[in-house]
């Protein structure tokens, strides 16, 4: 088959993960040898309606958003959840914990009300139109997302784990933080980062969003036995893990 | 031959071997131990509790390219066969290489195991101070008396016996000849450490005999602690890839930009995992997260025992202390099958 067309689109979100892409620099042009990009305004300044696969940066939040959110999966044979905010709302989702418009006002005051900071729900990519493929992380791993692409140009399903970051962490040789008495999500989060947040001494934050079936229940368990409460555990799930949904550890 | 030296003597031959050969050593990591590359004699702690990952990590690496190709069915298998030396090898962590060695030799022979093993020459100690888990006392591994090619031990006095076995022991050990030979006073010293060892690696205390184990698995395959435990599992596999004897793996490919050229790795694998047991068209084995806390404990005290005719749990507790959940120590499982029988 020719190269397949891509177009990137980026929505609520602060574009880092296309920056990503545009930092694994000299592999660049090995991609672009697999793959033509029609569409990449961080990169680029052309613009297409003409595309096989659509990476869709960012979450949504306004309807004109989901107006065109609609039209790019209309036109995509593939969709592409690209970072943390499309695959899962990301740090965006945190607004939905609270009243209706009353982020807005916290932040600009009297100006809440001006029709460009007009915004409502967050929502992950997958609460308006389907998904094909979701790369995880705040940001996206640029070596991750260069074996999905690859594995997409070759018909295959891409490998994405769905085992959780300590086995990454454990590979590595790291001390579990939960020794140093922190609350690290580790058991919980989706691993593929290669645990870096960890290896680097910080407890995981849970950018990559659970496991398919993550036993947070379990997790408040834990607390108890290393002198943490629920409520301590709760506010580190908050960050990335607002309007996530988990098991409740009876199935599966 | 047996020799005895003082610690400058041991340091200056453990840097000659440095000198020659790729070599690797326990030491500090942070407030932790952890084999690691070893540059000088004097970063190696002989005395430390455990090491935060076992030295399996030289034999069987977290990630290991087992070919290269070049096309859907060229390719080029991968061998690591460049020698290297092991210091500070704990008698349990040796019992779990050994074990390791009688798996990849039975039906299927794995080369890229046994090749990089044949050039392996590992030196042995034993255990200075007590970990905070161990229970190899209970396990039959406090102490080893054959299968290292060197063991290191230190006695009463503060000499070490090294005891040289092997062709490969005796290959690295040339400077040592000269040393003094080991009289029947630091044998007996050596032994009284065996015999403390076996007395105090004993931070948890198995009741069940290890020949009885199988039998008690048989019949427990039904207990609730499988079920109760596994409500508090986050299948995270922390008890799998820090245990020495756990050896799983999956296949997985790495291929280059031009789609054609890559490489074939194998990846350490858990049976804990959610995707351990799954095959094509998303059917799973084990999908229920109790099926796979069970087989755990029925693979080192059951499956395994059948096949290699060993425990394959060798009391390191290394799973104790990475477990977060605190429900992985394998001794409080076997004896709760035991009350339970007991009971009845």
């Amino acid at each position: 088959m020719s190269k397949p067309k891509v177009a990137i689109f980026d929505f609520a979100c602060c574009e880092g993960c296309q920056l990503q892409i545009v930092n694994m620099e000299e592999e660049i042009l090995d991609l672009l040898e697999l793959v033509e990009p029609v569409e990449w305004r961080e990169a680029m300044s052309d613009k297409s309606e003409n595309y096989d696969i659509a990476i869709v940066e960012g979450a949504i939040t306004r309807p004109e958003d989901e107006e065109r959110l609609k039209k790019i999966r209309e036109r995509a044979k593939v969709l592409i959840a690209l970072g943390a905010c499309a695959t899962h709302g990301g740090i965006n989702k945190l607004k939905n914990n609270f009243p209706e418009g009353e982020p807005e006002r916290y932040v600009y005051g009297d100006a809440a009300g001006m029709p460009h900071l007009a915004s409502g729900r967050v929502k992950a990519v997958d609460e308006v139109v389907p998904v094909d493929v979701k790369v995880f992380g705040c940001p996206i791993d640029n070596r991750e997302f260069a074996a999905i692409v690859k594995s997409l140009v070759m018909g295959q399903k891409p490998f994405i784990p769905n085992y959780s970051v300590c086995v990454e962490c454990k590979m590595k040789g790291n001390v579990c933080r939960y020794e140093y008495g922190e609350i690290c999500l580790g058991p919980v989060i989706r691993a593929g980062c290669d645990a870096r947040c960890p290896s680097k001494g910080a407890a995981c934050y849970g950018c990559r969003g659970f496991v398919d079936d993550p036993n947070v229940n379990a997790a408040f368990d834990v607390m108890e036995k290393y002198g943490k409460t629920v409520e301590d555990l709760r506010s580190k799930l908050e960050l990335f893990g607002s309007g996530q949904e988990y098991s409740d550890g009876k199935n599966g | 031959m047996i020799k005895i030296v003082g610690k400058d003597a041991l340091e200056t031959w453990v840097d000659e071997v440095i000198a020659r050969m790729r070599t690797y050593g326990v030491q500090a990591k942070g407030d932790h131990f952890s084999f690691e590359s070893l540059r000088r004699a004097a970063d190696l702690r002989l005395d430390y509790d455990v090491t935060i990952l076992p030295p399996k990590k030289y034999l069987q690496p977290p990630r290991e390219t087992l070919l290269r190709f070049s096309g859907a069915v060229e390719y080029e298998s991968v061998f690591d066969e460049d020698p290297f030396v092991i210091f500070g090898i704990h008698p349990y962590d040796l019992e779990a290489i050994l074990q390791m060695d009688a798996i990849f030799e039975k039906d299927q022979r794995d080369e890229h195991y046994l090749r990089r093993r044949s050039k392996a020459v590992l030196v042995a100690c034993d255990v200075e101070t007590v970990s905070e888990n161990v229970f190899a006392g209970c396990m039959g591994t406090a102490y080893l008396e054959s299968g290292f090619d060197i063991l290191i031990t230190k006695i009463d006095g503060g000499d070490y016996v090294v005891d040289i076995q092997t062709d490969a022991g005796r290959s690295i050990a040339d400077s040592l000849k000269s040393a003094k030979d080991a009289n029947k006073k630091a044998l007996a010293a050596r032994r009284e450490v065996w015999n403390k060892n076996k007395a105090r690696l004993r931070r948890h205390k198995l009741e069940v005999p290890l020949e009885e184990l199988p039998a008690l698995l048989e019949a427990g395959y039904e207990h609730p602690i499988w079920e109760e435990r596994a409500q508090r599992c986050y299948s995270c596999g922390s008890c799998n890839l820090v245990c020495p004897t756990c050896y799983c793996f999956d296949v997985r490919d790495d291929v280059g930009w031009d789609l054609k050229h890559g490489v074939r790795a194998r990846v350490w694998d858990g049976c804990l995992l959610a995707g351990f047991a799954e095959v094509a068209g998303g059917h799973n084995f084990r999908r229920n997260r109790a099926d796979r806390y069970r087989h755990r404990y029925y693979r080192k005290g059951k499956y395994l025992p059948e096949m290699i005719g060993k425990t394959a749990c060798v009391g390191c507790g290394r799973c104790i202390t990475a477990c977060t959940a605190k429900i992985a120590n394998p001794v409080e499982v076997y004896n709760a099958l035991l009350e339970e029988k007991d009971d009845h």
